[in-house]
């Protein structure tokens, strides 16, 4: 077990220099916060359209919808689609090209002819990207509130309050566990190839887009939290077991 | 206790048999040059010793113990088909990434020593994507020596190097294996910069093991002979090979005599007895490379 520690404790050493020295997160990062102040920004310029799709009403719109609202759940309007759930698509982005970025400079092959274990690697690489997609949801929230201010638009809270944005930021956050696990199993498939693991994950995460929603409504509750934080926890450790399996029983060059 | 014993080994990429019940044995403190055509199994052979893709069959054996064991894993160093470098990192930058994954406590120490080993510490600041093949490859040799390994696999190392490069590497080579007792598979086309190191050959031909043997061994199987040039080389030739049971005409066109006879006999067999005058003769010994050559054509 101390072993074990011990490799986890260099591994992550490692992965988050890594992540942290490559221009990659900060550009993911700057994407996220640009994303949300040019919708809520041109969508407002664009208001009273004459084809009635719905536009923002208030900045939390950005940020989701309210359970049991108008545009909870499965309705496909423009506010559910153009709001934070779109960063789970990059956050696909983020981990498919840093994992196969390992695999593609033959770093993978060097720390695994002297690593013969994969789960720390795994773990690790979990956790790190987990970073990388929360500094995500958190810049696409700054994004929200900036591009709410300057597009004028009003921070109203009808049907939620203050906790309940609170428990859906976390929702979110906890929310990006469970891609994450999904893209990087698709990772370690993929390898260096980088365009289908991204192929992948973005088709297999547009199935799962319709429950965002649902899971982390604006009026979202401790239950949310939890729920999300467990589904989280069972798919890093269920998924994360997968990825182990395939990093050890496929060609790692 | 042999560093390296494979036996039967078997790999199959679909319906291609890469590895045909492959066997070998890398005594330990050696430097084993294995050697073959492209496409007769070194690289796979080489990347299941160190856990990169999984055998069909057979068995692998590191230090006594299965090449999966953990703890003798940890005592490869490796540089297969490149350094497995970030590019936009500098050379330092990478170094210490690696020493962090083998957790070597005095990181900084130890990389500033490989580098010097490699004659690289003056380009630790350089990005790696800017370095040139052959700084890349030194490089490569500078990550596989990181962490004191007892075996290090390397593949192609001298690929690209200037002279200088293999005059270090050779350095490099026979020091860690004299000073560390460290066991090095080398691959390499070079062969006539093999010879120069290797203590023990591996020729391999269609995934299986042809021949095995020592330096000293090789030497012993390498005949000598006797090249000359004659004014009449036609003439020379057809009296030689009634003499001699082989003769062989190289593509400098001097003539070969391999029965391990001396110059002087050769010389007086032509010119006293038949009048053909020699204008040049040497006496040689046959190399790795036209052993190999040799060998190949055997089985052709």
């Amino acid at each position: 077990m101390q072993n074990f520690l011990n490799k986890l404790k260099t591994m992550l050493k490692v992965d988050f220099k890594r992540m942290f020295t490559m221009p990659l997160v900060y550009i993911m990062a700057g994407v996220s916060l640009a994303m949300p102040i040019l919708i809520l920004v041109m969508t407002s310029m664009m208001g009273g359209s004459e084809d009635g799709a719905a536009m923002f009403t208030n900045v939390w719109q950005a940020i989701s919808s309210v359970s049991g609202g108008e545009s909870a759940g499965m309705s496909m309007d423009l506010t559910t689609m153009c709001n934070m759930n779109l960063m789970y698509f990059l956050i696909a982005v983020l981990v498919c090209v840093f994992t196969a970025e390992d695999f593609r400079s033959g770093y993978a092959k060097n720390l695994f002819t002297v690593r013969a274990k994969k789960v720390d690697y795994v773990f690790s690489k979990s956790l790190v990207c987990f970073t990388g997609g929360a500094i995500m949801i958190l810049a696409y929230f700054i994004g929200a509130m900036l591009g709410g201010a300057i597009a004028g638009l009003p921070f109203t809270t009808e049907g939620f309050n203050a906790g309940g944005i609170i428990a859906c930021l976390f929702a979110k956050i906890f929310l990006v566990a469970v891609f994450v696990a999904i893209f990087l199993t698709f990772a370690v498939v993929a390898k260096q190839r980088t365009w289908l693991s991204i192929l992948l994950s973005i088709g297999v995460g547009a199935f799962m887009f319709m429950m965002i929603p649902m899971m982390t409504p604006l009026n979202a509750t401790f239950i949310h939290v939890v729920m999300t934080l467990a589904g989280g926890a069972i798919f890093a450790v269920a998924l994360g077991a997968v990825s182990n399996l395939i990093l050890n029983k496929t060609s790692l060059v | 206790m042999n560093a390296i014993e494979i036996r039967n080994l078997t790999k199959n990429f679909g319906q291609k048999q890469a590895l045909n019940g492959l066997n070998m044995t890398v005594p330990q403190g050696a430097i084993y040059g294995f050697i073959g055509e492209n496409g007769s199994g070194k690289s796979t052979t080489e990347k299941i010793i160190c856990g990169l893709i999984h055998p069909s069959g057979g068995e692998v054996k590191l230090f006594g113990k299965d090449y999966k064991d953990a703890e003798v894993r940890s005592k490869i160093g490796v540089l297969i088909e490149s350094p497995g470098c970030f590019p936009n990192y500098s050379v330092w930058n990478n170094m210490m990434l690696q020493a962090a994954n083998l957790g070597i406590a005095n990181a900084e120490e130890e990389v500033r020593k490989v580098l010097q080993v490699v004659h690289m510490e003056g380009s630790a600041s350089n990005k790696y994507k800017n370095c040139s093949l052959g700084m890349k490859q030194r490089i490569g040799i500078a990550f596989a020596l990181l962490g004191n390994p007892a075996l290090l696999i390397l593949d192609e190392p001298i690929n690209g190097l200037d002279a200088d490069g293999m005059r270090i590497m050779r350095e490099v080579l026979t020091g860690v294996t004299k000073n560390y007792n460290c066991t090095v598979v080398i691959s390499s086309h070079i062969l006539g910069e093999l010879e120069k190191i290797a203590t023990h050959y591996g020729i391999v031909r269609g995934g299986k093991m042809i021949a095995e043997m020592t330096a000293e061994e090789l030497n012993a199987n390498c005949p000598t002979f006797v090249a000359l040039k004659a004014k009449d080389t036609a003439t020379a030739k057809a009296a030689l090979e009634r003499k001699y049971s082989r003769v062989e005409t190289d593509e400098e066109g001097y003539i070969r005599i391999y029965d391990g006879v001396k110059a002087e006999e050769v010389v007086s067999y032509l010119y006293n007895g038949l009048n053909i005058a020699v204008t040049e003769i040497k006496t040689n010994k046959i190399g790795l490379e036209e052993y190999y050559i040799d060998l190949m054509k055997e089985g052709r």
